[in-house]
């Protein structure tokens, strides 16, 4: 096996709250291997966010990473000082966010915000600019040099995301980690954006970490996939053994709630009770009992780990 | 059943802000039509669910039901009266019969009144609705399946789907006769979404509602709404019976959407159909068929006249030369 090029190992990270210390995430353990997309599925709530700051180290002024550590390319980041930590955000990783009209400035054209990203880079200008150009042209982007003029709010919603794409690939990173981006697209337009990634993905040979609550998209996306709930990894493994056989209780019951899985119509669609566990006041042992129906004598007093080799399950009931 | 809002050739146009040039001579105003002569019918007791990506004019159509979006031609009945057009003049009397859930749940409630301040507010409003706001403010909690513990909280202390139920409270104070829920599930998960959904059914069973439900989520569609709409670039290019709809799209655009929606299946190769081209700006509203540019059947005509409405029997129609069979 290759090395990864992200290895989460162990992380743990809370917020100081006036409710006291919020345990966001707990014992986190993600790889992820060159030139595979993994998918991170869960809920509001489940630290989704809270992993992505961690990773890239912009975490809120009241965070505190508890332990654990993030090696990226063998290097632990968050041993890294600021400046080198700057050198590495945008460069070798980056991001595309949710909402790219937010993320674009919309004062500056797109070539504008194109070239200004590439001020690593000793070029002229107008080599900054066929670049930024040729980009827009392997997202798809028809007349790519006359697109550089245009302001972000002359473009669709597709077209700004794949720009937002285009310049996080700009400087060919290792990894790209994307935060719901098809979330404002619709269907049409998810999937010419997934279609895209995937396509990108093998060109650059990048890996790419992505985050989504829409199931659908991320099966048909990525190669891997962690279900996280309420700040712990509850299941993790290939895309068609979490989808086709989960076994936590928690992916399961997640999956029953999805109304496209629901062939029948119904005014009467499946959730899960009860609420997510308040994370500054966990209960013992097992994160998803309260809401399991499922769960045995084991499950109140420990907490279960995640268990397996390629198809991993924290659940003392359904785990190996 | 019976007729609640029927509404007909409905334009909504805003201006487009311009240089100083435009703001002295009339002439070189330019303006943008978000909503593009859009026709409904919603019946008590029945659900619409509009569809189609962010941009579309959902919102702005919304609005403009509500009075809240300048309505530039068409007509909107609603329980059989006309109502006159105009901005802010429009609808004022039957403003409180026709209640919206805003998209954004935690951004529509004001951050420093308590729960039981913001579920109180309509009925001081509308004082014909009660003698005691208090009360009703609690008996609306209820209603939405909230315990009075959440009377005291203020929005920031509600989680998503709570703070969507105290919208719809909101929404139902003033004991409207048709509801328009802007995403009422936006950002909200899957486990979460089923609860939301199933409450409105339910507050609909109840009250006797028409509901208008936006969203682009096709997969909730099919079990919540037996009308559906499908709205690109601010006009309906297929609406009709959602179960003819899913069952055979007509408008390639239906078409490509629903073939579009990614299963959690991973094994299932999707019958996808390919759209090339880029969605036209409003601001340059294409001539002809708004969506010819990325239509895999177009033909010459497309390019030309916008296609008349063609329907079977009144329960599907659609606006295309080229349908599909």
């Amino acid at each position: 096996m290759t090395t990864p090029v992200l290895e989460i190992r162990d992380l743990s990270v809370s917020y100081h709250t006036d409710r006291g210390l919020l345990r966001a995430l707990r014992n986190i353990n993600i790889q992820i291997h060159p030139g595979r997309i993994i998918g991170i599925v869960g809920e509001s709530g489940c630290g989704k966010s809270t992993l992505i700051s961690t990773i890239i180290r912009l975490l809120a002024p009241n965070a505190q990473i508890e332990g654990g550590s993030i090696l990226f390319r063998r290097n632990d980041l968050l041993g890294l000082d600021p400046a080198a930590m700057r050198a590495l955000r945008g460069n070798e990783i980056s991001m595309v966010f949710q909402d790219p009209m937010t993320s674009l400035n919309p004062v500056m054209t797109i070539g504008r915000q194109m070239t200004d990203i590439q001020y690593r880079d000793n070029r002229s200008k107008a080599e900054k600019l066929a670049r930024a150009a040729s980009l827009l042209e392997r997202v798809g982007i028809a007349d790519p040099a006359d697109q550089l003029s245009r302001y972000p709010h002359h473009l669709s919603g597709g077209m700004r995301q794949r720009v937002a794409i285009a310049m996080a690939l700009m400087t060919e990173p290792a990894l790209l980690i994307a935060d719901e981006p098809t979330t404002a697209l619709d269907a049409t337009l998810e999937v010419q954006i997934i279609h895209r990634l995937q396509q990108l993905q093998q060109d650059f040979g990048c890996a790419i970490l992505f985050i989504s609550h829409h199931l659908g998209v991320i099966a048909e996306l990525c190669d891997e996939v962690v279900v996280m709930y309420a700040g712990e990894v509850v299941e993790s493994g290939t895309t068609r053994d979490v989808f086709l056989k989960p076994r936590h209780p928690y992916t399961r019951r997640l999956l029953e709630c999805d109304p496209a899985r629901i062939e029948q119509a119904t005014r009467n669609l499946p959730v899960i009770a009860g609420n997510l566990p308040d994370l500054a006041n966990l209960p013992g042992g097992c994160v998803f009992r309260p809401r399991c129906d499922e769960s045995i004598d084991i499950c109140t007093r420990e907490r279960p780990p995640l268990d397996g080799v390629d198809h991993c399950t924290a659940c003392h009931v359904t785990g190996q | 059943m019976s007729e609640l809002l029927k509404v007909r050739d409905l334009r909504v146009r805003y201006p487009v802000a311009g240089g100083m040039a435009s703001m002295l001579d009339r002439n070189r105003r330019s303006y943008v039509d978000v909503v593009h002569g859009v026709s409904l019918d919603i019946e008590r007791g029945e659900t619409l669910a509009i569809v189609g990506e962010s941009g579309s004019g959902k919102t702005t159509l919304a609005l403009a039901l509500c009075g809240l979006a300048p309505v530039l031609d068409g007509e909107v009945r609603f329980d059989g009266a006309v109502l006159p057009k105009g901005n802010d003049s429009y609808l004022r009397p039957d403003r409180r019969r026709v209640s919206l859930m805003f998209q954004d749940p935690v951004g529509s409630l004001s951050p420093r009144m308590t729960v039981r301040r913001l579920l109180g507010e309509p009925f001081r409003i509308h004082s014909e609705l009660s003698d005691d706001p208090d009360r009703s403010a609690l008996e609306l909690l209820s209603l939405v399946g909230l315990s009075t513990d959440f009377a005291d909280r203020y929005p920031h202390q509600l989680s998503g789907g709570q703070a969507r139920r105290v919208c719809l409270a909101r929404a139902l104070a003033q004991k409207p006769d048709l509801l328009i829920a802007d995403e009422p599930t936006a950002g909200l998960d899957v486990s979460i979404q089923g609860e939301v959904l199933n409450l409105l059914s339910e507050i609909q069973q109840e009250l006797g509602l028409g509901i208008m439900i936006i969203t682009h989520n096709l997969n909730i569609v099919r079990h919540v709404a037996e009308q559906m709409a499908i709205m690109y670039l601010g006009r309906f290019l297929e609406q009709g019976l959602s179960e003819l709809v899913f069952q055979q799209p007509r408008h390639p655009y239906t078409a490509a959407l629903l073939a579009a929606n990614p299963s959690t299946n991973p094994d299932a190769k999707a019958m996808r159909i390919d759209l090339s081209g880029e969605v036209p700006s409003l601001l340059q509203r294409p001539p002809g068929c708004e969506f010819h540019n990325r239509c895999p059947r177009v033909q010459a005509e497309c390019r030309e006249s916008f296609p008349a409405r063609e329907s079977s029997n009144g329960k599907q129609a659609w606006n295309c030369f080229h349908a599909l069979p």
